[in-house]
C-alpha cells in the first residue's frame, strides 16, 4: 500500500488511538493513584496555561522555579516588590502540585511583604494577594490539600482577624466593604436569599460569592447553623467557612488526611468561634460612619460545645483548652452581664460552678479562696471592671462608674440598647458595692460617692452639652430616646438604681 | 570614512537580507505589545508602571543583546566561511576596516531596533499614564515616571575615624600591654563600629539627631516642590507584629516651617519613601528631619542608606533616552565580542565561544560569592565553617579579575533607575562610553581587528 490510502489509514489509526488514550486517560489515573505509582494526584481541570508548562516542560519546570524563586529572593532582599505578584503566580505554574510551594507564596505575599509597606492600603492589596492565590489558584489545582484549606483560614483568623498587625483594622473594615458588596451595606446578612435569587439584584450578588470570593451560599448555611450565628461581613465567619470546608473535604479523603492536619483545622474553627463572640457582630455607627464590633452572645453555646469538642478530640492539649474554655466561660459571663442579659449569665455562672467546681473566679492569686459557688454573679461581674473594690480609691471608682454611664449613652444612641441598660447595670451595682463597704456615720459623707443620679445626670449634661457634648446628631437621637424636649438644662434627672436602659427609665 | 560606511552598509543591506531586521523588529513589537498582556502587577499603577519598564527593558535588552551576538558572529564568519570575503579583500579596503564597518553597521542597526522598540515602550507608558485618574497620574509622575536626584547627609568617615583614633590612643595608654597581646586592627575596627553606631542610633523613646541633608544647588528650583525621604532602619530586637512605630518631623524652627507625620507603622530593614511637603528647607538647602522612636527597642539608621532625599531633577524621558544609550554601550560591546571571535574561529565555535562568555557574565554573582567566601568548594552557614581546595589558589584570583573586568559593564543599571524613578545622568552615560565601549569594546575590537589582519582568508573552504 503507497500514497493516499496509506495516508489516510495512518490518519484514521492517529485519530483511533487518540480516542483511545482520551477513554483510557481517566482509567489510568485512577490506577496510578490506586496502585501508589506517582506520588501526585494528576493534574486535572486546570487552565490551559498551567496543564501547558506542566506538561510541555517536563522535568525542565523545577530547575526554571528554582532560578525563579531565587530571583524572587533576590528582589525581596532588594525591597523590589512589584514583581512578586507576577513570580509568585510563575513559580506556582510551574509547580502547581507542591501544597507548599503555594502555602509560601501566599505566605510571603500576606505576612512578609504586606507590613513592608507603610500605607494600609497598599498592605491590603498584599494581604488580598496571599488570599487570591490560595483561594482561586491553590484550592483548584489542589482540591484535596487540606493544608491550603487551613492555610486561607490562618490568614482569615490571624491576619485579618487578630489585631497583631497595625492595619488589622483596615483590613477588617475593607473585607466588610467587599462582603458589603454581597450582603448588601446596611442589613444582617440573609443567606436563604443568595441560595435562592430571586431577583435580579440577589441574582447578580449570588453570582458574585460564587465567582469572586468562591463560596458556596448552601455550604455557608451549614456552617451558619452548625457553628453560627456568624457575622459574614467579618473575617472569623471566613476562617470558619474555609476550614469547616478543608474539614469536609478531608473527610471525603481520609487515607490522605493527617490527624494533625484536622486538629489544626478544629483549632481554626473554634478559635475563631471565640473570636467570633468577642468581636463578631457589626454594630453600624452612623454617626462615625463607621463600623465598630460588638460581641456575639448568641454564639456562646455553640463556642462552649466546641472547646469541648476540641478538648476531647485533642488529647495533647486537652488541659490548655480546658483552660481557655474555662477563660471563656468567665468572659462569657460578664459580657452576659454587660449586656443586659442577666438570667443567661446566671445560667453560665451555675455552669461554670458546676463544670469547674475549683475555678477561682475573683482572686487568682490565692488559689480555691474563691470559688464561683462562693462568690455571687454580682460580685464576679464588679471583680471585672475592678479588682479589688475596698482598695481602690474614691476618685477610680467614681471614674469607672462615669465612665460605664458614657458607654451606656453612647450604645443608646446607636441602637444598642441591651448594652446601654447593661452598662448603666454595670455601674449602679459598683457604686452600691462601693457605698455598702463604707459604715455608715460621718466618714461616709467624707469618702462616700456623689448620689448615683447626680453622677448620671452629671453624665448626661456633658454628654448633651452643645459646646462640648456629642455631635448634634447623636444629641438628637439621645433627647428623642429619652424623651427630653429642649436643652440640657431641662433634662430631668433618671431614676437612681435603675437596671433599665436609660431610655427606658423615663417611660 | 567612505569606506567604513560602505562595509556598515553592507551589513544592513545582509540584515534586509536574510530578514533579519525585520524577524528582530517583529519579535521587539511583539514582546513590547504582549508583555503588558500576560505580566501581573501589584495592583498599583505604580506597580504596573515598574513592572512594565522592567520587563519591557529587560526583554528588548535580552532579545537584541543575543541577536547581535548572533549577528556579529555570523556576519562575519559566514562571510570568511562562503568566502565572499575574498571580494572584499581585494579591493582597496584595509582589514581594520572592515571589522570596523561591520561593527558600525551591527551597532547602527541596533540603534534603529533599540530606537523603535524603546519608543513603543515610552508611548505605551504616556498612553497608560493619561488614562489614570488624576490622583494617580500624578503619584507616578511624582515616583516613576520621574528623574529624580538624591541627597544624603554629609560623609562623617572622618570625624568617626578620628574619634575611634582617639579613643583607641586612650585606651592604649590606660593598658599599654594591649598594644603587645591585642590584634590592634581588630580593636580599632570595633572601637570605629561602636562610634559610628552611635551617628546611627535611635534610643527608646528618643529622638534621633537631627539629620541635615543639604539639597545644594538643587534648592533654587526645588521651592513649592514636594520632595520624597527614603528611609531604612534596623531593630535591635524582633516585634511581633513585624513592625515598629515611628515619626517622622521636618524643618527646623525658627529658621523653617515644620511638619509632623502621625505614628507611622514601619517594617525594618526595609525601605520606606514618604513625601515631604514643600519648603521645608532653609535658605542654604538644608532640610533637617528628625525620627521619634516611641518603641521599646532602638532603632539604627545605617549612615550608607538610612536617610536620604529624592527630589526632582529632570523629565523622564531624557533620563530614559540616556538609560537606552547604556543598553546601547551593552549592545556595541556585544557586537565587538561576536565579530571578534568570528574573526578568529568559525561560526559555530564563534557563537559558541561568546554565548559561553555571556553566560559566564550573567553568572557572576556565583564567582563574587566564591570572592567573598575564598573558595569554591562552599561554605556551610551553618557551622560557619569553609571548605578547601586547592584550585582556589588558581580559580579565586581568576575571578576576582574577572570580576573587576565584568564589572566595568556590569556596574550599570539602567532599567532599575528608570522603574524607581531616579534619574540616568550624563555622567553615568560617559562613564558607561568610556568603560564599556572605548575601554572593553576597544580593547575586544583591537584583538578581532588583529585577529582578521592576521587570518589567511583564502584558506577557507567554500560551504555549498
Amino acid at each position: 500500500m503507497s500514497g493516499r490510502p496509506k495516508k489516510l489509514l495512518l490518519l484514521t489509526l492517529a485519530a483511533a488511538l487518540l480516542a483511545g488514550v482520551f477513554f483510557l486517560q481517566g482509567s489510568l489515573n485512577r490506577d496510578r493513584e490506586q496502585l501508589g505509582l506517582t506520588r501526585m494526584q494528576p493534574l486535572e481541570n486546570a487552565p490551559p496555561v498551567l496543564a501547558f508548562t506542566t506538561v510541555a516542560l517536563g522535568g525542565f519546570r523545577g530547575l526554571i522555579s528554582n532560578m525563579l524563586w531565587i530571583r524572587a529572593g533576590d528582589l525581596q532582599e532588594q525591597d523590589k516588590f512589584f514583581e512578586m505578584a507576577q513570580l509568585a503566580d510563575w513559580i506556582t505554574k510551574l509547580e502547581p502540585q507542591y501544597v507548599h510551594v503555594w502555602l509560601v507564596q501566599a505566605w510571603n505575599m500576606a505576612y512578609n511583604i504586606s507590613v513592608k509597606f507603610t500605607d494600609f492600603g497598599d498592605r491590603w492589596r498584599w494581604v488580598q494577594r496571599g488570599l487570591e492565590l490560595l483561594r482561586d489558584q491553590g484550592i483548584p489545582a489542589n482540591q484535596n490539600a487540606v493544608l491550603i484549606y487551613r492555610e486561607l483560614a490562618w490568614f482569615f483568623q490571624h491576619k485579618m482577624g487578630a489585631n497583631l498587625d497595625d492595619a488589622n483594622m483596615y483590613y477588617k473594615q475593607q473585607w466588610a466593604n467587599e462582603m458589603a458588596q454581597v450582603f448588601g451595606k446596611l442589613k444582617k446578612p440573609d443567606l436563604d436569599e443568595l441560595i435562592n435569587p430571586q431577583t435580579d439584584d440577589q441574582k447578580a450578588r449570588a453570582r458574585l460569592l460564587r465567582e469572586k470570593f468562591k463560596m458556596d451560599p448552601v455550604f455557608m448555611k451549614e456552617v451558619d447553623q452548625h457553628d453560627g450565628p456568624l457575622e459574614w461581613r467579618l473575617p472569623e465567619a471566613h476562617a470558619i467557612y474555609w476550614a469547616a470546608l478543608g474539614l469536609k473535604i478531608a473527610a471525603n479523603n481520609p487515607s490522605k488526611v493527617k490527624a494533625e492536619d484536622l486538629i489544626t483545622l478544629r483549632r481554626v474553627i473554634y478559635q475563631s468561634m471565640q473570636l467570633s463572640f468577642y468581636r463578631g457582630r457589626l454594630v453600624n455607627n452612623p454617626f462615625a460612619k463607621a463600623f465598630e464590633f460588638g460581641p456575639n452572645l448568641d454564639i456562646i453555646p455553640k463556642v462552649s460545645a466546641a472547646y469541648e469538642q476540641a478538648a476531647a478530640e485533642d488529647a495533647a492539649y486537652h488541659d490548655h483548652i480546658l483552660q481557655a474554655h474555662k477563660n471563656f466561660i468567665k468572659d462569657a459571663i460578664y459580657f452576659l452581664y454587660e449586656y443586659n442579659r442577666i438570667s443567661d449569665a446566671a445560667y453560665w455562672y451555675k455552669y461554670l460552678a458546676e463544670k469547674y467546681p475549683n475555678a477561682d473566679v475573683l482572686d487568682y492569686s490565692k488559689p480555691g479562696t474563691s470559688p464561683a459557688r462562693s462568690v455571687s454573679l454580682d460580685q464576679y461581674c464588679i471583680s471585672r471592671i475592678q479588682d479589688d473594690v475596698n482598695g481602690t480609691p474614691r476618685d477610680r471608682i467614681e471614674a469607672t462608674i462615669e465612665g460605664q454611664i458614657m458607654t451606656a449613652y453612647r450604645c443608646l444612641a446607636i441602637d444598642e440598647d441591651e448594652h446601654a441598660a447593661g452598662c448603666k447595670l454595670l455601674a449602679q451595682r459598683l457604686w452600691d458595692n462601693y457605698m455598702s463597704r463604707i459604715p455608715a456615720g460621718d466618714r461616709r459623707k467624707a469618702v462616700g460617692l456623689r448620689p448615683f443620679a447626680e453622677i448620671d445626670r452629671e453624665m448626661l449634661r456633658r454628654i448633651l452639652d452643645p459646646e462640648h457634648g456629642a455631635a448634634p446628631e447623636v444629641r438628637a437621637v439621645l433627647l428623642t430616646k429619652l424623651g427630653i424636649r429642649g436643652d440640657t438644662a431641662r433634662a430631668p434627672a433618671p431614676a437612681p438604681g435603675t437596671n433599665a436602659a436609660p431610655g427606658q427609665a423615663h417611660e | 570614512m567612505q569606506r567604513l560606511y560602505a562595509i556598515a552598509w553592507l551589513t544592513w543591506k545582509a540584515a534586509f537580507r536574510f530578514r533579519l531586521f525585520l524577524v528582530i523588529a517583529g519579535l521587539l513589537l511583539v514582546s513590547v505589545v504582549g508583555l503588558p498582556l500576560l505580566i501581573k502587577d501589584d495592583g498599583t499603577a505604580r506597580g504596573f508602571t515598574q513592572i512594565l519598564l522592567t520587563y519591557t527593558l529587560t526583554a528588548i535588552t535580552a532579545l537584541l543583546g543575543f541577536s547581535t551576538l548572533w549577528l556579529a558572529c555570523g556576519t562575519l564568519a559566514r562571510d570568511i566561511e562562503e568566502c565572499q570575503i575574498q571580494m572584499l579583500a581585494v579591493k582597496p579596503i584595509a582589514r581594520w576596516q572592515i571589522w570596523l564597518g561591520k561593527w558600525l553597521g551591527i551597532v547602527s542597526l541596533d540603534a534603529v531596533l533599540l530606537a523603535l522598540s524603546a519608543g513603543c515602550v515610552y508611548g505605551l507608558l504616556q498612553w497608560r499614564a493619561h488614562r489614570l485618574p488624576p490622583d494617580q497620574q500624578q503619584a507616578l509622575r511624582n515616583e516613576v515616571l520621574v528623574a529624580r536626584g538624591s541627597a544624603r547627609e554629609k560623609n562623617f568617615d572622618k570625624e568617626i575615624d578620628a574619634r575611634a583614633d582617639q579613643l583607641l590612643r586612650e585606651r592604649l595608654e590606660k593598658n599599654p600591654l594591649e598594644t603587645r597581646q591585642a590584634n590592634l586592627g581588630e580593636v580599632r575596627r570595633q572601637i570605629r563600629e561602636s562610634v559610628k553606631a552611635a551617628y546611627e542610633l535611635v534610643r527608646p523613646g528618643s529622638p534621633s539627631r537631627p539629620w541635615r541633608i543639604n539639597l545644594g544647588s538643587a534648592r533654587l528650583h526645588l521651592r513649592g516642590q514636594p520632595l520624597s525621604l527614603r528611609v531604612k532602619f534596623n531593630a535591635a530586637e524582633g516585634s511581633a507584629s513585624g513592625t515598629y512605630g515611628g515619626i517622622l518631623a521636618f524643618g527646623e524652627p525658627p529658621k523653617t516651617k515644620t511638619a509632623q507625620s502621625p505614628v507611622l507603622s514601619m517594617a525594618p530593614d526595609t525601605f520606606h519613601e514618604f513625601i515631604i511637603p514643600p519648603d521645608l528647607f532653609d535658605a542654604d538647602g538644608v532640610l533637617t528631619i528628625t525620627f521619634g522612636n516611641p518603641n521599646e527597642t532602638a532603632l539604627l539608621f545605617p549612615l550608607e542608606d538610612g536617610v536620604e532625599v529624592l527630589y526632582p531633577e529632570g523629565g523622564f524621558g531624557p533620563s530614559f533616552v540616556r538609560a537606552l544609550g547604556i543598553i546601547l554601550c551593552w549592545m556595541a560591546l556585544l557586537a565587538a565580542l561576536g565579530l571578534a571571535s568570528a574573526s578568529l574561529l568559525s561560526f559555530p565555535v564563534a557563537a559558541f565561544f561568546s554565548l559561553g562568555l555571556l553566560a559566564m557574565t550573567l553568572s557572576s554573582g556565583t564567582m563574587a560569592n566564591a570572592v567573598e567566601e575564598g573558595t569554591i568548594a562552599g561554605y556551610n552557614p551553618e557551622k560557619n565553617t569553609r571548605g578547601s581546595s586547592p584550585v582556589d589558589l588558581v580559580v579565586i584570583p581568576t575571578f576576582r579579575a574577572a570580576l573587576k573586568v565584568i564589572r566595568l559593564a556590569m556596574d550599570f543599571s539602567p532599567v532599575d533607575s528608570l522603574s524607581t524613578g531616579r534619574r540616568v545622568t550624563w555622567t553615568q552615560l560617559g562613564l558607561a562610553l568610556s568603560q564599556i565601549v572605548v575601554l572593553m569594546a576597544g580593547s575586544v575590537g583591537l584583538l578581532g581587528i588583529f585577529a582578521l589582519s592576521r587570518r589567511e582568508l583564502a584558506g577557507a573552504q567554500a560551504v555549498q
